[in-house]
């Protein structure tokens, strides 16, 4: 029979592997909206195992801040998680992001103050694995700490949302990286003074910014699922430091998924990592290639979720399809949001230009293929004058027939063609893949217009998310 | 100013250039509209309507084009009536112009302004002019139809208690509109369809329209040069992409040919020895015939059956066979390029714009076209 006080520390490792558990489940829920709630409650129970876990172990010195520390802690939490409204979700995940690699780093810091003795050197039990670790927790949490509260600014609009950029700022970048890589591995060979700990960490405070700066507004939530990795691997790295093993793996699954997802949104964009961490070089380009004509100002990008609400807050709705409907096969789809809306009592027309499509008759075709009732596909000069009264737009893969610049770009390929008069409707939704301009080749205004929002995206997938979201 | 429609004399051609909506449109523009007694008889429109619609009915050709300024018409007019359009007046029409060069010079030796609507720029702007698309749109669908007709069979799919019926196998060869019209057509019959063309761009363009894009071999990025053109394949190559293709129109019940290059004549598809391959009954519809067919057997206005027992349709015109529709895209084409010309009643022949100038042909006696005339220098030399 083994005592209790040899148990103790055993259940400790108990509780750990249960949370461990809880996490892993918690995140498969978060795949579908339906078990999401589930998934999140599940999560949440493995924290606190966790943290009661944490609490058993024994090593805890003094109770005092630990108990102020939770008391303002789950205050902060409660009162964002009952005050902030759904459509800031973007931003409060960027501080909670922010804060936790704060934690990250402000452990880490202080780790190598309590190892570092008096000559210079580490004390016995921090070894150089220790050091390296403890670099990498301290760059990383630093980083993810700025370039968190950069882009909490530019979701907030506190910060433009343009990218800013100057010349060779990739090289700047990947340079500064390099530096810091290099104190790193000077720190675990030795040959740094442990003082430059705190030269590491400022450095990674200036790299956050620098690192997010540039990237446009309407990228920031493939930023944000990225720094989101990040705060996972300072995570991780706090839990090597300390030898917790369910923070290297919390951590660990924080990383895997931050990662996955940002490289998801990625693909649901029709862009590659690099191209969005990195593309805004040389200023020439902007946040998109657009060939011929730049965009005054940034797109605006939303959730299926927030497209969802603006479409039942809606009266009237117009669904604009174009040939990016046909590519994605989502007239199905379509009918199927159309069909929901009508249920709640919106009337729903599509707006048909005679040159949707890549083919006369295409979008009809297409359209009376998914049983859309003739009755409800109206011709563009029947159709323009009713945009003025319409809650909201739905523009599906629609590019050069709804460019305001047919009306005012003289000299454009589509100057003087008639267009839909969508950017009269008092919201506009777009649903497309990336910016990438239309048939003609031109950038379109649209995308910017105050009353704009981009749903980005493969136009099946994001109808399908849309219905689900609508079923609801 | 004076517009004149004038009834369409070549045999077969059942178009009007107008249609009473346009006549309106004209109208309130301020142009005044003459039509020629029975011009929309084949397209189902009577004069009566024409005349409703603000038009002034001329039973005589000749009272008709005295003091013209305008002609609309559908095909280049005979010589006859082209010696009867006044001096410097506008003639819209479809010319054909890098082929028909006789016609092209005996307008401009009348000093009349010629526009044809088959060279208008194939820009987003111009569309509702694009007569080759419009009418495209029309000979599609009807080439579907026609082989539908032909086909010893149906073309869905059927499992009924006499027994299953399998859907029927569509090829079309050419993803420009008609290709992807006949395509969509097909669909909608219930066929089983392919579509294929040498760009490999349109392939999501065919697949849109839920037709399967046939591959052959390397049509990748590799058959187009770094500035986007066509490279000349090698003869190895061009060997096995036929040899693959001859596969392919072996399980087919219908082929539908819409490839056509302007000026030129159609580039054959078909072999003899690919028809050969292609099961007996199954059914080739050549919709570019009037340019000597994709098909080296099909012979142009005729239907026949081959020896191995194929039937090839090589139909001329086939929109004319849809006169209402079409007459109503033709004048609406017109109509569009007529009035986006046309500024306070008056039209500017010299305009710089783009959509203008391209389909502008003679004008001050001359031959002003880049391509028309490139095209008469390949044929001379």
């Amino acid at each position: 029979m083994q005592g209790l006080a040899e148990l103790v520390p055993m259940s400790t490792e108990w509780l750990y592997l249960a949370a461990a558990v809880l996490f892993i489940v918690g995140i498969r829920d978060l795949s579908s909206a339906e078990t999401a709630r589930r998934g999140n409650l599940l999560a949440a129970c493995g924290m606190i195992l966790a943290i009661v876990g944490t609490m058993q172990h024994g090593l805890i010195v003094q109770w005092g801040w630990i108990v102020v520390g939770m008391v303002a802690g789950g205050v902060i939490g409660l009162v964002m998680a009952v005050f902030m409204p759904m459509t800031a979700m973007p931003e409060r995940i960027a501080i909670v992001n922010g804060l936790g690699g704060a934690a990250s780093g402000l452990v880490g810091i202080c780790e190598v103050i309590r190892h570092v003795t008096p000559e210079g050197t580490y004390a016995s039990g921090f070894s150089s694995f220790h050091v390296g670790v403890a670099g990498l927790e301290i760059m990383l949490g630093a980083m993810t700490f700025t370039g968190s509260m950069v882009a909490f600014g530019k979701l907030r609009g506190l910060i433009s949302t343009r990218p800013m950029t100057y010349p060779f700022q990739n090289v700047v970048n990947i340079g500064w990286l390099l530096v810091m890589l290099y104190l790193i591995v000077g720190l675990v060979v030795g040959s740094l003074d442990p003082v430059f700990f705190f030269v590491l960490a400022g450095m990674a405070l200036l790299f956050g910014v620098m690192f997010v700066l540039p990237i446009g507004g309407a990228d920031m939530p493939v930023v944000i699922a990225m720094l989101n990795a990040y705060s996972g691997l300072a995570a991780a790295a706090t839990g090597f430091v300390l030898s917790n093993k369910v923070l290297i793996i919390a951590g660990a699954l924080d990383g895997s998924s931050g990662l996955l997802l940002s490289l998801l949104m990625c693909r649901a964009m029709n862009r590659s990592l690099t191209n969005v961490l990195f593309g805004a070089v040389g200023g020439s380009g902007g946040s998109a290639q657009f060939s011929g004509g730049e965009l005054q100002g940034d797109p605006q990008s939303i959730s299926t979720v927030e497209a969802a609400e603006r479409l039942f807050d809606a009266r009237r709705v117009i669904i604009v399809p174009g040939y990016g409907m046909a590519a994605a096969g989502a007239q199905f789809a379509i009918r199927e949001i159309a069909d929901v809306l009508k249920e709640r009592g919106i009337s729903v027309k599509y707006a048909i230009h005679p040159v949707a499509g890549r083919m006369p008759g295409h979008m009809n075709v297409l359209l009376a293929d998914a049983n859309v009732p003739y009755d409800d596909l109206v011709e563009m000069e029947e159709i323009n004058p009713e945009f003025a009264e319409t809650d909201v737009a739905l523009v599906m893969g629609a590019n050069d027939i709804c460019n305001p610049a047919a009306r005012t770009a003289v000299g454009s390929p589509i100057y003087g063609m008639p267009i839909l008069d969508v950017d009269k409707a008092a919201q506009v939704i777009v649903i497309k893949r990336s910016m990438s301009p239309g048939f003609a080749g031109i950038p379109n205004e649209l995308f910017v217009a105050p009353n704009c929002a981009m749903l980005f995206g493969d136009g099946k997938q994001v109808a399908e998310q849309l219905i689900e979201t609508l079923s609801l | 100013m004076k517009v004149v429609v004038p009834r369409e004399l070549a045999a077969g051609e059942t178009r009007v250039a107008a249609t009473p909506r346009t006549v309106k449109r004209m109208d309130r523009a301020g142009l005044v509209v003459h039509i020629e007694s029975g011009a929309g008889t084949a397209s189902g429109i009577t004069d009566l309507e024409f005349r409703e619609a603000g038009a002034t009915i001329v039973a005589d050709r000749a009272d008709l084009l005295s003091g013209s300024e305008i002609v609309l018409c559908v095909r280049p007019p005979d010589s006859e009536t082209i010696d009867q359009i006044p001096s410097a007046a506008v003639l819209i029409a479809v010319l054909d112009p890098m082929i028909e060069h006789a016609v092209v010079d005996q307008l401009a030796a009348r000093n009349i302004s010629a526009f044809s609507l088959d060279m208008v720029p194939r820009i987003a702007r111009a569309q509702s002019m694009d007569v080759l698309s419009s009418m495209s749109t029309l000979t599609g669908y009807q080439a579907v139809l026609l082989a539908a007709m032909a086909l010893p069979g149906v073309m869905p799919y059927l499992t009924t208690a006499a027994g299953t019926l399998h859907p029927c196998k569509v090829l079309v060869l050419g993803a420009g509109v008609a290709g992807l019209q006949a395509i969509a057509t097909a669909r909608r019959l219930g066929a089983l369809v392919w579509g294929y063309d040498i760009r490999p761009v349109v392939k999501e363009q065919v697949e849109s329209l839920g037709a399967e894009f046939l591959e052959l071999i390397d049509t990748s990025a590799a058959s187009e040069d770094a500035g986007g053109y066509a490279k000349e394949q090698s003869q190895d190559q061009a060997a096995r992409q036929q040899q693959a293709m001859t596969e392919h129109l072996a399980q087919m019940d219908a082929v539908i040919t819409t490839a056509l290059i302007p000026g030129r004549p159609a580039p054959i598809l078909l072999t003899t020895e690919m028809v050969e391959a292609m099961k007996p009954g199954s059914v080739i519809v050549d919709l570019a015939a009037e340019r000597g067919g994709n098909c080296e057997l099909t012979k142009p206005g005729e239907n026949f059956t081959s020896d191995s027992g194929v039937t090839i349709l090589g139909p001329l015109h086939l929109h004319c066979s849809v006169p209402a529709h079409a007459s109503l895209m033709y004048a609406n084409n017109v109509a569009n390029f007529l009035l986006h010309m046309c500024r306070d009643g008056q039209i500017d022949v010299e305009s710089e714009d783009e959509v203008v100038c391209g389909t502008l042909v003679t004008r001050g006696g001359e031959v002003v076209h880049e391509r028309v005339l490139a095209a008469r220098e390949a044929t001379e030399s």
